[in-house]
């Protein structure tokens, strides 16, 4: 049977298979009265917040990224994406694609060898094991969300993707859930920020916010 | 070869023939110019041809800080050759641009692109990683550049268009990218070989000064187009990422600090802690963000809702700022802002705005003498009448790109058009054309900012670095100095190698203007720019980084900051003094090239009005009078021709260069390791005296 019981919470209305994901429990099966909670995954200890209205595109993020944890700079390998257009409008000209460590994450499900797994040493972030993925790109096709999350590594050959840090080789400070990320720490315009609070799941609002105060006002910018 | 793709493509145009060169052959001149000027050296033998001519080569260089996160460096990217835009002389010359296209060629695997000979029909050049393909350009000519780019994006993008990752070059590979591929593209002004025509990339990034979209026009080159999904090696990135922030917590703006207690100075060139604000006088809508260059921190332009006027910053927001040019300008109701309308105009036709800037004040002036307009002496008809709105920018544009009537004129500069007219000598004594170094417009006077105008002449084009402008600008527009003048000239000139003893070269007091020691200010300005800013491509706006409202004591990150940064990503080892010598070597060698071009000391100087017409602009800057730092207004004076003259010779003795002719000698070039250059020069007869 389809779910459709509606819960009210903070004046949204989110429907009983939300409120399941963002308890942390995936449920796999087809009815909900005969379904078997056969894998119980613990939500992501941290997240990333970004603001598209705020970011500059200057992509430091992704440099950021692919330097503390490949040691070089890419683009193409950098586990946030900011996709920008010169010639679009304001705000439609940036949107930035960073890792949502989902609740349910799709990635990890289509994962044939449980390469891509649940890191419970580091806040339970979703992270690939390198050596385990067998380069199906079964995770690059189930995420949901474009441009998608899981990043290929075509000079290794095998999926990566954003651990909040917590595996950054390339720099010398504690990553993950409760530690630092460098996208975070490098932004100049403190457009993403993490935080430890299960997001809204569904749509982009819960991971799109306004991260703009006065001081943004003061410089002349919207902070609607 | 940390930092460093480690080829240079190389394509020639005539042949169709694409190869490549080592950098590693190069890398000793560090990058981006120096690099450029190496190679120019190598590969056109006759140095005195014209601009035009198919045996003229273009370079579009990097830096191994390109692509990178070393704070102020990540993104621009150097443009050089024989230029068509100076006058009576056309220098080999450079010019810079920001962005994206640098970053984008270094991840698909290369430090630089040359481009040699001349198309026999438009042609753009397709780079995916390590594909590259010359090819037709049919269909993008008369096309202007946002056109250009998007055509371009479409082609290589396919029906699925941007948003999602795409696969570039054969699926098999698994290398992708989410990014459009950056483009450097002329528009219908270089095709007509406007002499004022620029290289545009994006939306609002050129490369203005030397006239290179006309010099791409003469080559039949439309685009190169670039799309990259590769690495750049870092030799230390812990390292890297720490300077960076290190530089973000000692040197960068508080966001969250912020208030309009701080808008006067919040940003100022060659300054770190400039907060993200668009340099545009327009009244902007609250509806945008600020937007920046590959890895920079603060960044000067924007984009907007409605998307008019999209990262366009400084001279192309006021070129046509329409209350400077008619007293009684009344908007009308109905028409799009025209400084918005200018800015775009410039970026798609891909026009020089400092040559309209200036162009603009001089067609107004000659129609109010009556000789410029319809049916005048100089038939022109533009409309006057609707100076300062749409109308009149629109129709300009129109005649310069298409050279219509006498647009045929302007588009080859205001100097070259004056000339044309009969106008040139009596317009330059009085200043109405305000066209002092090599034929191009003014920016900062040099009888105030003497770095600024001795650096400019003697070298190829209005410098437009802005290393001393907080020199000038702060204690011009401060109601209370932050330091004593003593304690501000200080702060730079510690920071001055290898000249750093001597404070008295940032005395702009008329006593010593034409003294050995502002011979050192105008030496240093040379060798650092030519290395730190041209070569390493730190961002001019941001460095030198003196002085640092943010920095504790106000001292900014120069002198630490630059090869802090360079080490981290070469794994090389070099001191700020040393990126210095070689930006002297630089400037030798680039001196020697104006020499083959025909340069005689007598050439090196400035319009008459510089030396006749008494200027009523002062900043107030650091002098020495009476044994005492003091502030004091500067800048109302003459240049005197006979006191330059002898600075001109104490500047050559300097240099070691020969200063009954200001050639470069084979002693000091040997000792810079230039043997090969003093050999050509001396061939050539053209090897200064010792």
């Amino acid at each position: 049977m389809e779910i459709t019981d509606k819960i009210k919470t903070e004046g949204r209305s989110i429907s009983r298979r939300d409120f399941l994901k963002a308890s942390g429990i995936l449920v796999i099966g087809v009815g909900f009265g005969n379904c078997a909670i056969i894998n119980p995954i613990p939500a992501a200890k941290g997240y990333l917040l970004v603001d598209t209205k705020k970011c500059q595109g200057c992509l430091t993020c992704m440099l950021a990224c692919s330097l503390v944890h490949e040691g070089f700079e890419s683009l193409s390998l950098a586990r946030i994406q900011v996709v920008q257009n010169p010639f679009a409008n304001f705000p439609s000209d940036v949107n930035i694609a960073q890792c949502r460590q989902c609740v349910k994450p799709d990635c990890l499900a289509a994962c044939p060898v449980g390469a891509l797994y649940i890191d419970r040493k580091h806040g339970n972030v979703r992270t690939v094991n390198a050596e385990k993925c067998i380069g199906c790109k079964s995770c690059i096709a189930a995420c949901p969300f474009p441009p998608v999350r899981p990043v290929w590594n075509f000079l290794e050959g095998h999926a990566q993707k954003c651990d909040l840090c917590a595996e950054a080789r390339f720099w010398d400070k504690r990553g993950g859930p409760g530690g630092m990320q460098a996208c975070v720490s490098v932004c100049p315009m403190k457009a993403i920020q993490f935080t430890a609070t299960v997001p809204v799941q569904t749509g982009d609002a819960g991971y799109n916010v306004n991260l703009r105060d006065e001081s943004w006002g003061l410089l002349g910018y919207t902070t609607e | 070869m940390n930092g460093y793709a480690g080829k240079i493509l190389r394509i020639n145009l005539t042949t169709q023939e694409v190869s490549t060169l080592n950098t590693a052959d190069y890398e000793p001149w560090g990058g981006g110019h120096g690099i450029g000027s190496a190679i120019f050296w190598d590969l056109v033998p006759y140095k005195n041809i014209s601009g035009f001519d198919p045996g003229n080569v273009i370079t579009i260089m990097t830096s191994p800080l390109t692509g990178t996160m070393a704070i102020g460096a990540g993104a621009r990217t150097e443009v050089q050759g024989i230029g068509v835009q100076s006058y009576p002389f056309e220098w080999f010359t450079r010019s810079g641009l920001g962005g994206r296209f640098g970053p984008m060629l270094k991840y698909a695997g290369w430090d630089g692109v040359v481009i040699e000979g001349k198309a026999s029909a438009p042609v753009w050049v397709d780079i995916r990683d390590q594909a590259v393909q010359i090819r037709d350009a049919a269909s993008l000519w008369g096309k202007d550049t946002q056109e250009t780019q998007e055509i371009i994006w479409q082609e290589i993008g396919g029906q699925n268009g941007y948003g999602d990752w795409l696969s570039v070059g054969p699926e098999e590979t698994g290398r992708r990218s989410t990014q459009r591929p950056a483009i450097l593209c002329i528009g219908p002004a270089g095709e007509n070989l406007c002499r004022v025509a620029s290289i545009i990339h994006d939306a609002g990034n050129g490369s203005g000064q030397g006239g290179f979209g006309a010099v791409w026009g003469s080559k039949h080159l439309k685009a190169i187009s670039v799309i990259g999904t590769g690495t750049i090696t870092v030799a230390d990135p812990k390292a890297l990422i720490e300077a960076r922030i290190w530089a973000m917590e000692n040197f960068m703006f508080a966001l969250e600090d912020y208030d309009t207690s701080k808008a006067m100075w919040a940003t100022m060139p060659s300054n770190l802690r400039s907060f993200p604000l668009p340099l545009v006088t327009w009244t902007r809508s609250k509806q945008s963000r600020p937007q920046a260059c590959m890895g920079c921190q603060a960044g000067c332009r924007s984009r907007f809702d409605p998307a008019r006027g999209n990262e366009s910053s400084c001279k192309e927001s006021y070129y046509y700022t329409p209350s400077w040019l008619v007293k009684d300008y009344a908007p009308s109701g109905d028409e799009p802002d025209p400084q918005i309308l200018a800015a775009d105009l410039a970026q798609k036709y891909g026009i020089n705005v400092a040559e309209l800037e200036t162009g603009i004040l001089y067609l107004r002036d000659l129609n109010k003498l009556g000789v410029l307009g319809p049916g005048k002496q100089i038939d022109c008809d533009l409309p006057f009448n609707r100076l300062g709105h749409s109308e009149f920018i629109e129709r300009l544009i129109e005649m310069i790109t298409y050279r219509k009537g006498v647009g045929d004129d302007m588009a080859d500069g205001f100097t070259r058009a004056a000339a044309r007219w009969g106008r040139l000598e009596e317009d330059q004594k009085t200043g109405m054309l305000n066209n002092c170094y090599w034929g191009l417009a003014m920016h900062y006077d040099p009888r105030g900012s003497l770095e600024w105008g001795y650096g400019s002449i003697l070298g190829d084009r209005d410098i437009n670095e802005h290393s001393f402008c907080p020199l000038y600008m702060i204690p011009t527009m401060a109601a209370q100095k932050p330091l004593s003048a003593e304690a501000f000239v200080k702060l730079f000139s510690d920071r001055m190698p290898p000249f750093q003893n001597d404070p008295l070269m940032l005395d702009y007091s008329d006593d010593n203007m034409y003294s050995e020691h502002i011979c050192k200010l105008v030496a240093w300005h040379r060798y650092y720019t030519r290395f730190w800013i041209h070569s390493a491509l730190f961002c001019d706006f941001q460095f030198p980084d003196f002085f640092n409202w943010a920095a504790q004591g106000y001292r900014g990150i120069t002198g630490e900051g630059e090869p802090k940064f360079f080490n981290a990503v070469t794994g090389k080892n070099i001191s700020y003094a040393e990126g210095i010598e070689i930006g002297r070597k630089i400037w030798n060698l680039d001196h020697a090239i104006w020499t083959l071009q025909g340069r005689h000391r007598n050439d090196v100087r400035f319009a008459d009005y510089i030396y006749d017409t008494p200027n009523d602009f002062a900043f107030t800057m650091p002098v020495y009078k009476n044994g005492q730092w003091q502030y004091e207004p500067v800048g109302r004076r003459l240049i005197d021709r006979e006191q330059f003259e002898a600075f001109k010779t104490r500047y050559y003795e300097l240099e070691g260069w020969d200063s009954e002719s200001g050639w470069p000698t084979r002693s000091t070039l040997e000792a810079l390791g230039l043997s090969r250059v003093a050999d050509e020069l001396e061939s050539n007869g053209n090897l200064g005296a010792e």
